[in-house]
């Protein structure tokens, strides 16, 4: 065991390890910080820009995920600053594609929704970019909505890391980006998919469900794939 | 190898061509090549052997001497005679009149501005407030053969590195010039290679980035074109400064001019013992391979180069950690410029001392550009930092295209900005041009006139910005769309003054909020088109409230 030592985060001084990221230390000590890209267990990409922290000494903006505590840090997490930016977030996700929530299937299971009344989203003060996608009811049970995916990445990560199937990748680059099954296939078609479900159950929004959910109704098992993942790095 | 060695081969060389009486340079770099010299290098040979002049007239295709306006350019030694636009055509002019005949074709020379034609009068303004260090070689030496490069003191500062110092005095002499990364951000270059000097690790890696996605930037590229070997050099350097076994060099697909070259030199270093396992008799080793980019802008950022050289989707990685802590494959890596690296031997061989001679403190050394845009004459400079702009757009470039009106220089490209008139005698270098809202970048040098139109430029590299983003993180990809909407919506006369606002709000949103220098740098253009020509916007806007209004 490597011997703690202490960093500040809001003006907090706080004990960690050598290894850990802010964001797990945030989380164990009831500092609040959102995320969307982040899923406990799977690799941390950085991506969505939530959960960016101020790091005394350095002038851009650091996802806390992907920071690692080192001696002599001072951090803060709530400045107004980046209040502003999770809210401008969460409003450049909403303005992207196609966020309603009264027809959506994760209405109230959503962690977008989430995020919005968190952060005090109530209308759009941006241009939206919507653009009208497709939707893919080929698999057997699962279904993926393009219009309401967020890119977090969470489904590609879970499937190629955890699963191992790596059923799911990105094609394309700028807002054009958008998850593929296989090599651009229908899933349904899909010949690595194993069906788990794994990429449902981590899902944050109603991008992915499956076929026996209805609006109100569906189920996230995201505590399952958590357990799954400590257990197995346990045995590791 | 030795000393004595290397000085007895480049002379051995040089006295090979003394047997030549004329030596002909045919330009043939990527500026030269969509104007036919490559018919025009085959007809200037042809023509060689049909006149039995092989013995006395060398033929080279070379690369870029930086007039590609005035392309292609047959330059003759040793009388230095620079022809321009020579054709299929007229090419058996220069060797019947000024080979066989010993008189310049005067019609066809390249000629200054002024009346006469003249034999090197082009010296005066052109290549006057110019320095070669970096193109040094570049349109005078076949970069087709090795023997070329060591004939003109190549590999020699490898010679000295490998016997005669040791990795921290090489490192020493880097930091001692205060060269800083051309690739962009101006990274003192010297600091850069100690930190991944003190990684210790069995495997370590040094990588050239060729990337060059800018619009308008062709540096890189003709580098590489003119005189492979001086990159080479400065990798095989490096790695031996910090302690690499095997180097890459990532360029893009598109440059396959480039990469024939690079390949050809690569080759040709291997069969000389400068790469391989015993380079020049020492036990250091160091192999480079090539990996061909398919042109992603965003592969140019340091860890989408690592992440596609690795065989993955270029998508850019939070830092830290720094490639230098873990690279490719997780292992110290070592990521500098094209130029950066041929700036190198110069340092090696001249000494820190004399490369900090040139340019301002902060800025040492050259910088190269592509001169393009609404200027006289575009081509390749290579300047001395601290230059003013004026001296740039109006001695080297000749002034305004049809003698209009200055308006704009645009610098580093997509993640730079444009500076107005009234900045014109500001030194370029790296912190007067951050000051102004730009980037030295890594040498891209748009000028415009009057006819332009500073919302139409922002909306370009907004629009450039927006295709290029990898859409991984979420302001850079949704933010350069929004902006770019917007830009559009004023453009086409539809904006309005709240529009304005919320473009300003995005801009420092996705600036301060994404993840890779692309994001952070895309509302640079458009920033500084607002601080210097708001005016421009303002037209737009006003012209559709003036249609708006009545209907209020
Ligand atoms: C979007 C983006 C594109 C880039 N493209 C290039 C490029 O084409 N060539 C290059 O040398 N550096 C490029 N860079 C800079 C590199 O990330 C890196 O800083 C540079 O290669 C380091 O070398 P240097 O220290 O010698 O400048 C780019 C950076 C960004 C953010």
């Amino acid at each position: 065991m490597k011997p703690p030592f202490p960093i500040e985060i809001d003006g907090k001084v706080i004990q960690v390890t050598e290894g850990q990221t802010v964001l797990e230390v945030c989380q164990a000590n009831g500092i609040d910080i959102p995320v969307m890209c982040h899923f406990e267990g799977l690799p941390d990409v950085g991506a969505c820009r939530l959960c960016l922290v101020e790091l005394k000494g350095v002038p851009k903006l650091l996802p806390a995920c992907t920071l690692r505590v080192a001696p002599n840090q001072v951090i803060n997490t709530q400045t107004e600053k980046i209040k502003k930016y999770r809210k401008m977030i969460v409003e450049a996700l909403f303005c992207e594609r196609d966020h309603v929530c009264a027809i959506c299937v994760a209405n109230g299971n959503c962690e977008l929704q989430d995020l919005a009344k968190k952060v005090g989203v109530d209308h759009m003060r941006f241009p939206d970019i919507l653009q009208p996608l497709e939707l893919d009811a080929s698999h057997p049970y699962f279904v993926i909505d393009h219009n309401r995916c967020i890119m977090c990445t969470r489904c590609v990560r879970v499937c190629a890391e955890v699963e191992g199937a790596h059923n799911f990748d990105i094609k394309n680059r700028s807002y054009k980006v958008r998850i593929i099954s296989d090599f651009n296939q229908p899933w349904g078609e899909s010949k690595t998919c194993t069906s788990c479900g794994k990429c449902v159950a981590v899902c944050p929004v109603g991008a992915l469900w499956s076929k026996s959910s209805y609006q109100g109704k569906i189920e996230k098992k995201k505590e399952a794939i958590c357990d799954l993942i400590r257990k197995r790095k346990v045995n590791v | 190898m030795s000393r004595e060695d290397l000085k007895q081969m480049a002379q051995r060389i040089q006295d090979d061509k003394k047997k030549y009486a004329y030596t002909i340079f045919a330009c043939n770099a990527s500026g030269c090549i969509p104007s036919g010299s490559e018919a025009v290098f085959e007809a200037l040979k042809n023509c060689v052997k049909d006149r039995k002049l092989e013995d006395q007239v060398r033929v080279v295709s070379c690369g870029c001497m930086g007039i590609c306006a005035q392309g292609p350019i047959v330059r003759v030694d040793p009388d230095q005679s620079i022809y321009q636009k020579v054709t299929v055509e007229n090419a058996h002019r220069i060797i019947d009149e000024h080979i066989i005949g010993k008189t310049p074709v005067k019609d066809m020379l390249l000629f200054s501005h002024e009346k006469e034609p003249l034999i090197n009068s082009f010296e005066e303004t052109f290549f006057k407030k110019q320095k070669r260090v970096v193109l040094r070689n570049c349109g005078r030496i076949d970069p087709q053969s090795i023997d070329d490069y060591i004939a003109e003191g190549g590999y020699q500062a490898l010679e000295k590195v490998l016997k005669r110092m040791g990795p921290e005095e090489v490192i020493a002499e880097v930091k001692h010039s205060r060269l800083r990364g051309r690739g962009g951000a101006g990274y003192p270059t010297g600091l850069k290679w100690e930190v991944v000097y003190k990684y210790v690790s069995d495997k370590k890696f040094v990588v050239c980035n060729a990337d060059e996605g800018d619009p308008g930037a062709f540096m890189d590229r003709s580098v590489i074109e003119g005189d492979p070997h001086r990159v080479l050099e400065g990798m095989i350097i490096a790695a031996y400064a910090v302690g690499a076994q095997k180097g890459y060099v990532y360029i893009r697909g598109e440059y396959a001019t480039a990469i024939k070259p690079l390949e050809t030199a690569i080759k040709q270093a291997k069969k000389n013992g400068f790469l391989g396992e015993t380079i020049m008799g020492t036990t250091f080793k160091f192999d480079i391979e090539i990996r061909i980019g398919a042109g992603a802008f965003v592969c140019g950022e340091q860890t989408a180069l690592i992440a596609s050289i690795e065989g993955r989707r270029g998508t850019p990685r939070p830092r830290p950690p720094y490639p230098a802590e873990k690279g490719l494959w997780g292992y110290p890596t070592l990521i500098n410029n094209v130029e950066t690296f041929a700036n190198i031997s110069a340092i090696i061989v001249h000494g820190g001392e004399w490369f900090c001679e040139t340019g301002t403190t902060k800025s040492t050394g050259t910088k190269v550009f592509s001169l393009a845009g609404k200027v006289k004459n575009t081509g390749l400079i290579e300047v001395p930092m601290g230059i003013s702009l004026r001296e740039i757009v109006y001695d080297i470039g000749g002034g305004i295209l049809d003698d209009r009106e200055f308006k704009a220089a645009q610098t580093g490209g997509p993640s730079g900005g444009c500076i107005s008139k009234e900045y014109l005698d500001r030194p370029v270098d790296y912190e007067s041009l951050v000051e102004l809202g730009s980037i030295m970048g890594s040498g891209g040098l748009i000028v415009m006139d009057d006819t332009s139109d500073m919302v139409d430029v922002a909306r370009f590299f907004m629009e450039f910005c927006m295709d290029e983003s990898c859409g991984k993180c979420v302001p850079c990809r949704v933010g350069t769309k929004q902006m770019f909407d917007l830009l559009n919506k004023i453009y086409i006369g539809r904006g309005t003054m709240a529009d304005l606002k919320v473009l300003e709000e995005l801009a420092i949103f996705v600036k301060e909020a994404s993840l890779c220098g692309l994001g952070m740098s895309a509302p640079n253009p458009l920033l500084s088109s607002l601080r210097f020509f708001k005016e421009d916007f303002l037209q737009h806007i006003q012209r559709n409230e003036k249609v708006v209004k009545p209907l209020i």
